[in-house]
């Protein structure tokens, strides 16, 4: 019999499920499209992953993050419920034990980790400005008529230097309209627009940050070659690209719940991939006792409330006794 | 007088006074979604949140009847100093006339300070003035003392919300009484309160202690701070929050040759890094990160409004005493946004990085004891 864990990352733009051994490595992988239903994108991909689920496993422990990682922590039964940054620097740590900085840029933010000894010293997280994030470029990509998956190889095929203000995404869209009238090609405009990417990432989040090699970078922009040329270009550094870069919250949230089972006999809380039949109905209500007006998120199972969260006092959460 | 004030932290203490003088005290409701609405709608776009959400203090204070609000001003190149100015034109832009008194310093303008001392007091006979003073006094003092323990055990507690709902008993309670006798056994009996909840047994060497430092309104006022002591409590951290309201007193109505108030050696502390008052709070959040970082916390969470000037400057300090120190800093500044999904991300990831580097530190052991000392030594 295999021992195997399991890792969901819930975000707002991908789904990411991982299967991995003790050792991690990775036996199966799912990458959906989140579509903000995040509920039936996890269920749509346990049924995926059961049929490619080995005849000896047996699912030892299960580990979600992202945004959507308390509501899918309940459906699935996780046994480690955490944030997204312990859960990239955890892997980033397994995968290059020796990193010192992770870029992990994502569909709607991006983040720096400062690693040192193999412990997360520092961090910060951009969720506010989409100048530093992946839409920035999808957006961009979707203006300039060129799919993003083309991004990379254009960035690269650019002869000439264009600089593009990247302070902010409005200045970024006039100053490229502009320099497409001075008659920059399209390639050119692309290796501006990653650089402009890049130079608003570090001057956002590296700030009062002693940033040191090794440097890995990781997120799904990690694809895109320009990006990391660009990185490369701006500190002048060889950057790191590790193998499973679009899929690292969720190896790091599978490792957590390898680590957290390790020594211990306890069994798994894993519904099992039955979880995927199960009708877990999601609703929401006001609270009127006074005028926060909270919006409470309930789930129920078969009529029984088995979460409940988004009060600010706090007097429904505590009313149902799930660990959350 | 139908007096009123700002919502700020254990209000039951300026309630308690102002009866006491003989006043009728209309309460302003804790803040919630609509006090932020109200205030956001009628305050400057740029002005910091703690005006905003006054400002929507104030206005539901007065449709309960207040007719005169009673704040405290500033000085300072910080923009508290003028919060009473704006709220008063704003109010009186929206029919409003309310009259405030407001409380600066008395070592700065004796005279006006007085004058509102003598409007407060009122035909209220002199002893009783002094009875009412030192009563109230003892209370605060008293509830600190509480609220203290209930910041530490609430880190611990096996039934989630308990500690939380005896501490909103406790207050109830110091609400009740108006005799020296009455509070002591207010005080007595929440101390027996608190002793007879459940807790984990956490063994001392893993506790980890967290310190919130920063404006003093997003501080004290956790119903606009995500409410965070009761948030990092719930992480497993205890807390130590850098204001107090009888530290405050002490050091506001203390003359100086008497005064060496707790206040007083913090900002001493922030000399070698900030040397002068530029307003606010921003001296002594600097000088209680170093303090903490000598008293051995884990970590500290810096709240700021967004925006606050004062409180920028002492985030950009920051790395400075990191690097002297080592004492891990989370920068949360706030606004009206309701959404908190992001800011929690942040303080778990925060309390993950305290609990790890706490971890490394009992591992390295007497090895990190003999540097820290350097430390202290270098800078001290």
């Amino acid at each position: 019999m295999r021992e195997l864990y399991l890792g969901v990352d819930v975000g707002s733009v991908s789904t990411n499920i991982v299967l991995v051994d003790e050792d991690i490595n990775v036996i199966s992988s799912q990458y959906i499209r989140t579509n903000g239903q995040p509920l039936e994108t996890v269920k749509t991909g346990l049924k995926k992953l059961k049929k490619e689920f080995p005849v000896d496993g047996k699912i030892k422990g299960v580990g979600t993050t992202g945004s959507g990682r308390q509501l899918v922590g309940v459906m699935i039964g996780a046994d480690v419920i955490k944030n997204e940054i312990t859960a990239h620097a955890t892997a980033t740590i397994h995968f290059v034990p020796n990193v010192k900085t992770i870029f992990e840029i994502g569909g709607q933010d991006s983040k720096i980790i400062v690693v040192d000894n193999q412990m997360v010293t520092d961090f910060a997280m951009n969720t506010v400005c989409a100048a530093g994030t992946g839409s920035f470029l999808d957006h961009q990509s979707e203006r300039l008529g060129i799919p993003i998956e083309e991004f990379g190889d254009k960035a690269m095929a650019a002869d000439r230097d264009v600089r593009i203000a990247g302070r902010c995404t409005v200045f970024a869209e006039s100053d490229m309209i502009a320099k497409q009238q001075f008659g920059f090609s399209k390639s050119e405009i692309i290796k501006g627009l990653c650089e402009a990417l890049v130079r608003n990432y570090i001057n956002n989040l590296g700030r009062g940050k002693k940033l040191e090699p090794p440097f890995v970078f990781q997120g799904g922009v990690a694809a895109n070659k320009g990006i990391k040329a660009a990185f490369e270009k701006e500190i002048n550094h060889e950057i790191i690209i590790p193998e499973h870069y679009n899929i690292m919250g969720a190896l790091g949230s599978a490792i957590l719940a390898r680590d957290g089972n390790w020594n211990s006999q306890t069994e798994t809380l894993f519904r099992g991939f039955e979880a995927a039949d199960l009708e877990f109905v999601p609703s929401t209500f006001e609270c009127e006792d006074c005028p926060n007006h909270c919006e409470v998120v309930e789930v129920r199972l078969d009529k029984k409330i088995v979460a409940r969260w988004g009060d600010r006092c706090g007097k429904w959460t505590n009313s149902v006794n799930t660990v959350i | 007088m139908k007096v009123s004030f700002p919502y700020m932290g254990t209000t039951v203490v300026y309630k308690k006074l102002l009866e006491m003088l003989g006043h009728e005290v209309i309460m302003p409701p804790k803040p919630t979604q609509k006090t932020i609405n109200l205030g956001v709608k009628y305050s400057p776009e740029f002005a910091c949140f703690p005006l905003k959400v006054i400002m929507g203090s104030y206005f539901e204070a007065i449709d309960k009847g207040a007719e005169v609000i009673i704040t405290s001003g500033g000085h300072g190149p910080c923009r508290a100093g003028f919060y009473e100015r704006v709220h008063r034109r704003i109010l009186e832009a929206e029919g409003h006339f309310v009259d405030f008194i407001v409380f600066d310093s008395m070592f700065r303008d004796r005279k006006t300070f007085i004058e509102n001392v003598k409007r407060l007091k009122g035909k209220t006979p002199l002893h009783k003035v002094i009875h009412a003073l030192w009563m109230v006094y003892d209370m605060i003092g008293k509830l600190d003392k509480l609220e203290m323990e209930v910041q530490r055990i609430r880190a611990y507690e096996v039934n989630r919300g308990e500690t939380t709902r005896i501490w909103e008993h406790i207050q109830k309670m110091f609400d009740k009484a108006y005799t020296r006798g009455a509070l002591r056994n207010a005080y007595d009996k929440g101390r027996k309160m608190l002793a007879a909840i459940e807790l984990h047994s956490v063994e001392e060497e893993n506790r980890i202690r967290i310190g919130i430092v920063g404006e003093i309104y997003v501080v004290m006022e956790d119903s606009i701070n995500m409410k965070m002591e009761q948030l990092l409590n719930s992480l497993g951290a205890e807390v130590e929050r850098s204001q107090y309201l009888s530290q405050w007193v002490t050091y506001n109505m203390l003359p100086k040759w008497i005064n060496w108030s707790h206040e007083k050696h913090i900002l001493k502390l922030s000399d070698p890094y900030l040397p002068i008052q530029i307003g606010g709070h921003a001296k002594q959040s600097v000088g209680q990160i170093v303090d903490y970082s000598r008293r051995g916390f884990d970590g500290v969470v810096h709240l700021m409004p967004f925006g606050c000037l004062p409180e920028l400057v002492s985030q950009s300090i920051i790395p400075k005493i990191n690097e002297d120190f080592g004492i891990p800093v989370l920068t949360i500044s706030l606004d009206e946004q309701a959404g908190i999904a992001n800011n929690q991300t942040r303080v778990e990831a925060f309390i993950d990085l305290v609990k790890s580097k706490h971890k490394e530190r009992l591992s390295q052991g007497e090895k990190n004891i003999n540097k820290s000392t350097q430390h202290v030594t270098t800078t001290g």
